[in-house]
């Protein structure tokens, strides 16, 4: 019974329950008597509240509470991961197209959303900041309460912070070649399938919370100080979540939730709907600067960026986005020279948060758009020019960071290969490719416990969230494999706090490489527990008991587990129990409190066709090529990988979120947000890794499921530029922009 | 306005249900609230994911499309009406041994809009399934594996 | 005003008239506070949304006398009242004569959506997108009404007034819709502009119909407030012996009549252009099938 579990691609765990219905998500999950919540807002980007009339939303029947911002205790308490500056519930103000002002508990979901029809908001249409050019128009308003930072010398400006970074020196360098471009990437959205949904109740002198949130005990953290609560009587369920990608990180109306569950002694539970998930999160909107300079040979001399990012009405963990993408702006690269300068511009749009690839799809854009137009200028073939200033494995390319950690120039070799580069073309076609590179969490706490039942089964116990990249079934394969038992005998618990440990967040690729080292220890820690207690069983010396793949191996005979655990434990029953931590403390010398876990880095590359009447691109043959270390489950790396491509391919080919003079959101729903359907997959698609085993994840892993994303735009972008002569700067690359292009391009403009 | 319920009887999963609905209620709501089978999902309400489809009468719909009321006499199938005893059926195998399962929201109303496919078309090409699923949105992106699981199932049907 | 989003219908009285003369007096009873439903897949969003709040809604389907299936006459097919946009798709009688509707149909929303969608729902609907109409229009489509005192008959291309708008009054029901058959030989063609592959509305479709004598129509959607039928009985659209040029311009002018504005979904300009680069691929396809008929 001592399966090898690595590298194989057992079921999904929980796939059984996903495909027969049983799975439940958070609105599948019923209490008794609870009431449901409707939101009221405004039909702005930004209002000053003059009142809130509940008088007759209060009289239709089964409404059992109107909650406005008068209702909470004052000041209203505001929340943030990072900085503490969102309401509960908008006050004096709304900031944002959809921010709440009201929200409605009622017996009934159809009570609640006529009640919701009842309240009546007086309000008064305020000027709005819209765009990155009126975040910095000094004349605008400014979006944030200046007293909420009183010591920033920026607090009278829409800008929350600058940040620099840098090294070497632009200004002497010597280049051969400048390129200079201007690069935007519109607001995109999650499109969860699973709208945002949320429960709270009572529970003695604590609190219940149900979030399908990533990282419940950030969640726990911001409950808990809302509330003034101690951390133990918060208790967070945490369902696994219908799609995450980011967008279900952070807290969103979870507080409000509790407040209304005190408020009324009830279960209160909110289920939004897609519109309004629209309006709960979205990634940051970048127009990003390049001024590159290269030698002749296609060496890359410096990067000269400026970022304008703009991102919403309240900070989430925006800032941290904009630092980290950032932070590694100039790509997986050697780069001599380079000054970044980010700033990260506040305006009445929907808070933007982390979303898969964390800011990086918007700096790729431009920065991989920059090595092409130097290889068009310069004659060199763009897979040359990116071997040219690829870093080594174990060269140091960010200084003061963790060194290239992988044979990069693999990746790129092997996505140029899926895709014929460099054979003849077809009339109308072109070819593009381009790298993307991330950073993973440069800090950390995840710890597990793990429990050797007494029929040799085991359960663990992990923070993690399992919302589709596969948690559960990599960490059972691992203690599957430690341990030598049948995978159908390892459970995984998730999503309570009350029961399982801390672990900072499900994000940044993480999880297999941290969280799955804290397994990988705690399999260890049993292991050397039933060492050292079965060593009496064997009449042996500890250091003679060898624990091997599920058997237990004494200089005078074998033990099973079972036999073991029967003989230890005895008739009264027991278990072992082993905790398994990975911890890697804040740094604060460092700019992002810590180096590198690993780099997650991605080769996308595309041969595309343009038809140049309506500007419409097929995509014919599309590869996505990831440094994984290790694949502990090839079939897995694989989905998120194609998966992340074909996100990539939807902010790069047709998602934005358009917003009008009043800034609501003109394209609000299904209807006219479009996202990738089956049929605009690419014809034929290519989701390939590079396995070296040199990750600092259990067996030589490292973290994936972003880097498919990563270099989408910028790989889509260059092939269409080679199939028509025109150069896209902005997203996405809609038939019209195409079009338009085209139409500029004859025109000679 | 009183609300006025209108009775309706159908048949669900093979079982005659007979039940008073609210006449603006869909068929999504009243399967997911009355009957509890919560295995049907509500995403966009309005016809554009298909994570609410079921099969009416022989015919894949959006649930969310359709009033309880209209759905007197009619027979629906769910996603929990697939599997028998426990067992899954093929088609929910073939998804399990693909891989097309991430995290699984979508998967109900998808494998319900690949089982009617199968269901009029046992032998589908590659387009036909794109066809057959083009109103099932899976924002995991799956979609490549999707198409396999569906392939697969019909090969299984040949064999 | 406040905004609500709701995932819940607004409320209403929910009717299933077992006859035509029940479903009479309940439309005499509630005037234009009712609305009819029939497949329901655009009634019920335009009910979520709160665009259409009526105190009552109709369900046509257990109405003995309103068919759901197409039958044929010598010179026409008749497509029931209840006819699905799947029902549509699939019948031989349609793709024999009027290939381009299957076609057509086969474009609107997903198969879900096909199989619950009429097509008299979908006209009646009267958005000037609809993706049947341009086959329709281009094909001479009737709409047979009904009410409690009479009968008549409107040409499609009268039927519209605007967007959400036609000619049928509040006390009429769609009855069927007649589609002659043509009398000399013809083809058809469809194009459509969308953001992308899969499901999508139509930014703009275009419908050409070529016949053997080189008469040539074409109807537009989603180009101006209503679908617009056109024809050209010049002839000279039809001779491959035309200068491209020539083509173009005449093509332009046939397009006068369409007033593309600019939406969520496209730019005016782009509409324009995409009105010429869809009619002349249409145009070109038509005369292809009507050539490749005429070698078989």
């Amino acid at each position: 019974m001592s399966a090898e579990w690595i590298g194989k691609s057992p079921r999904r765990v929980g796939g059984f329950e996903r495909v027969t219905g049983a799975q439940q998500f958070l609105a599948d999950i019923r209490l008794d008597g609870t009431l449901s919540v409707r939101l009221v807002h405004v039909d702005c980007g930004h209002a000053k509240i003059i009142e809130v009339d509940t008088s007759e939303a209060a009289k239709v029947p089964g409404v059992h509470r109107v909650l406005t911002a008068a209702d909470l205790p004052q000041p209203v308490p505001r929340f943030g991961p990072t900085f503490q500056d969102r309401p509960v519930i908008a006050v004096d103000e709304a900031k944002f197209f959809g921010e709440p002002v009201a929200a409605v508990a009622a017996e009934t979901d159809d009570a609640a959303q006529e009640a919701a029809a009842q309240v009546r908001v007086r309000y008064e249409e305020l000027r709005g900041v819209y765009t990155i050019d009126d975040a910095l128009d000094s004349g605008a308003p400014l979006v944030q309460d200046p007293s909420l930072r009183p010591k920033d010398p920026l607090r009278n400006t829409n800008t929350l912070e600058e940040l620099k970074f840098g090294w070497g020196d632009v200004e002497k360098a010597h280049a051969d070649v400048v390129v200079e471009d201007t690069y935007t990437f519109p607001m995109v959205t999650h499109f969860a399938i699973e709208p945002y949904a949320f429960m709270a109740a009572p529970d003695g002198d604590g609190i219940r919370v149900w979030s399908p949130i990533q990282h419940p005990f950030i969640l726990q953290r911001i409950i808990a100080d809302v509330l003034e609560l101690p951390l133990a009587k918060v208790r967070i369920f945490a369902p696994d979540p219908g799609g995450g990608f980011g967008g279900k990180g952070y807290p969103k109306f979870e507080p409000l939730l509790a407040f209304l569950a005190l408020k009324t002694g009830r279960p209160v539970r909110l289920v939004l709907t897609l519109e309004e998930s629209f309006q709960a999160g979205r990634r940051m909107a970048n127009r990003v600067r390049v001024r590159s300079g290269f030698l002749r040979n296609g060496s890359i001399v410096f990067h000269d960026i400026m970022a304008d990012c703009m991102i919403g009405a309240y900070v989430d963990i925006a800032a941290r986005v904009v630092e980290k993408a950032s932070y590694t702006a100039c790509g997986p690269y050697r780069v001599p020279n380079a000054r970044i300068l980010s700033r990260a511009l506040l305006s009445h749009t929907t808070p933007s948060t982390a979303f898969r690839g964390f800011g990086v799809p918007q700096m790729s854009w431009a920065v991989e758009s920059q090595l092409d137009e130097a290889a068009r200028k310069l004659g060199i073939d763009r897979v040359e020019i990116r071997l040219r200033n690829l870093p080594r494995k174990g060269e140091v390319f960010i200084p003061g960071d963790l060194p290239c950690d992988g044979n990069w120039d693999e990746a790129l070799r092997k996505a140029a290969a899926a895709v014929d580069w460099g054979s003849p073309l077809a009339r109308g076609r072109g070819r593009g490719i381009a790298l993307g590179l991330k950073i993973s969490a440069t800090y950390a706490a995840s710890y597990v416990v793990l429990r050797l039942h007494y029929d040799g089964s085991a359960t663990l116990m992990t923070g993690t969230s399992d919302m589709g990249q596969g948690a559960r079934t990599v960490f059972s394969q691992i203690v599957a494999h430690e341990m030598g038992i049948p995978l159908s005998q390892v459970a995984v618990v998730m999503g309570d706090t009350a029961v399982v440990p801390y672990d900072t967040s499900t994000s940044a690729s993480r999880s297999t490489v941290i969280m799955g080292t804290a397994v990988f220890r705690a399999c260890q820690e049993l292991k050397a527990q039933i060492r050292r207690l079965a060593a009496d069983t064997l009449s042996a010396s500890e250091n003679e008991v060898v624990v091997d793949r599920g058997v237990i191996h004494g200089p005078k005979g074998d033990l099973t587990f079972l036999a073991f655990l029967r003989d230890f434990l005895g008739s009264t029953r027991g278990e072992l129990i082993a905790v398994g931590q990975e911890v890697k403390k804040k740094t604060w010398k460092h700019p992002l409190a810590g180096t590198t876990v690993f780099y997650e880095l991605s080769c996308t590359a595309a041969e595309v066709e343009v038809d140049t009447g309506t500007g419409m691109i097929l995509i014919h043959t599309f590869a996505t090529v990831g440094d994984v270390g290790k694949a502990l489950n090839p079939q897995h790396v694989e989905m998120q990988d194609g998966g992340a491509a074909v996100m990539g391919l939807g902010h790069t080919l047709m998602e934005h979120l358009i917003l009008d003079a009043s800034g609501r959101i003109r394209n609000l729903g299904a209807l006219d947000y479009r996202i990738p359907t089956i049929k605009d997959l690419p014809l034929q698609m290519h989701s390939l890794a590079i396995e070296n085993e040199d990750g600092p994840g259990p067996y030589g892993s490292k973290g994936t499921g972003e880097g498919g994303l990563l270099a989408t735009s910028p790989a889509v972008g260059s092939a269409v530029q080679e199939a028509t002569g025109v150069k896209i700067r902005d997203l996405p690359l809609t038939p019209e922009r195409i079009w338009q292009g085209l139409q500029d391009h004859v025109r000679g403009r | 306005m009183p609300a006025r319920t209108v009775s309706v009887t159908m048949t669900v999963n093979g079982r005659v249900r007979t039940l008073e609905v609210q006449p603006h209620h869909t068929l999504l709501q009243c399967l997911r609230e009355q009957l509890e089978l919560t295995g049907t999902k509500e995403c966009c309400s309005m016809g554009e994911c298909g994570a609410c489809t079921v099969i009416v009468d022989g015919r894949s719909v959006n649930s969310c499309l359709m009033l309880a009321a209209e759905a007197d006499g009619c027979t629906v199938t769910t996603i929990e009406g697939l599997a028998q005893d426990g067992r899954l059926n093929a088609l929910q195998e073939s998804f399990l041994e693909a891989g097309a399962v991430q995290c699984g929201f979508c998967i109900p109303g998808m494998v319900m809009a690949a089982q009617d496919l199968l269901n009029h078309n046992p032998h589908p090409t590659v387009e036909q399934i794109k066809e057959g699923l083009a109103g099932n949105l899976c924002r995991c992106g799956g979609y490549a594996r999707i198409i396999e699981a569906v392939h697969a199932a019909s090969r299984g049907k040949m064999e | 005003m406040e905004t609500l989003q709701t995932s819940s219908l607004t409320r209403f009285i929910y009717a299933r008239p077992g006859t035509l003369d029940e479903a009479f007096q309940l439309l005499e009873d509630h005037g234009p506070q009712a609305c009819l439903l029939a497949g329901g897949t655009d009634l019920i969003v335009q009910l979520r949304a709160r665009k259409l709040t009526p105190r009552i809604v109709i369900d046509l389907k257990k109405i003995d006398s309103l068919r759901r299936d197409i039958t044929e006459t010598q010179s026409l097919l008749r497509i029931g009242a209840l006819t699905l946009l799947s029902n549509i798709i699939d019948d031989p009688r349609v793709n024999r004569h009027f290939p381009v509707l299957a076609q057509a149909a086969a474009t609107v929303g997903s198969v879900q959506i096909r199989n619950r969608a009429t097509l008299p729902g979908n006209i009646c609907n009267a958005s000037p997108a609809a993706d049947t109409v341009p086959a329709l229009l281009v094909h001479q489509a009737i709409v047979n009404l009904s009410s409690r005192t009479a009968e008549r008959a409107v040409p499609l291309k009268d039927f519209f007034v605007g967007p959400g708008k036609t000619v049928r009054r509040a006390g009429e029901i769609v009855s069927s819709i007649d589609l002659p058959v043509p009398e000399e030989r013809v083809a058809a063609s469809f194009a459509r502009l969308t953001r992308r592959r899969g499901v999508d509305l139509a930014s703009i479709n275009v419908c050409c119909l070529v016949s053997a004598a080189g008469l040539i129509r074409f109807a537009f959607g989603a180009v101006g407030p209503r679908p617009i039928l056109v024809e050209d009985g010049s002839g000279r659209l039809a001779d491959p012996a035309m200068d491209a040029r020539e083509k173009e311009r005449l093509l332009l002018g046939l397009l006068e009549q369409t007033s593309p504005i600019s939406d969520v979904r496209a730019g005016k300009e782009y509409r324009s252009a995409m009105l010429l680069v869809l009619s002349l691929r249409v145009l070109q396809e038509a005369l292809d099938i009507l050539r490749a008929q005429r070698r078989e």
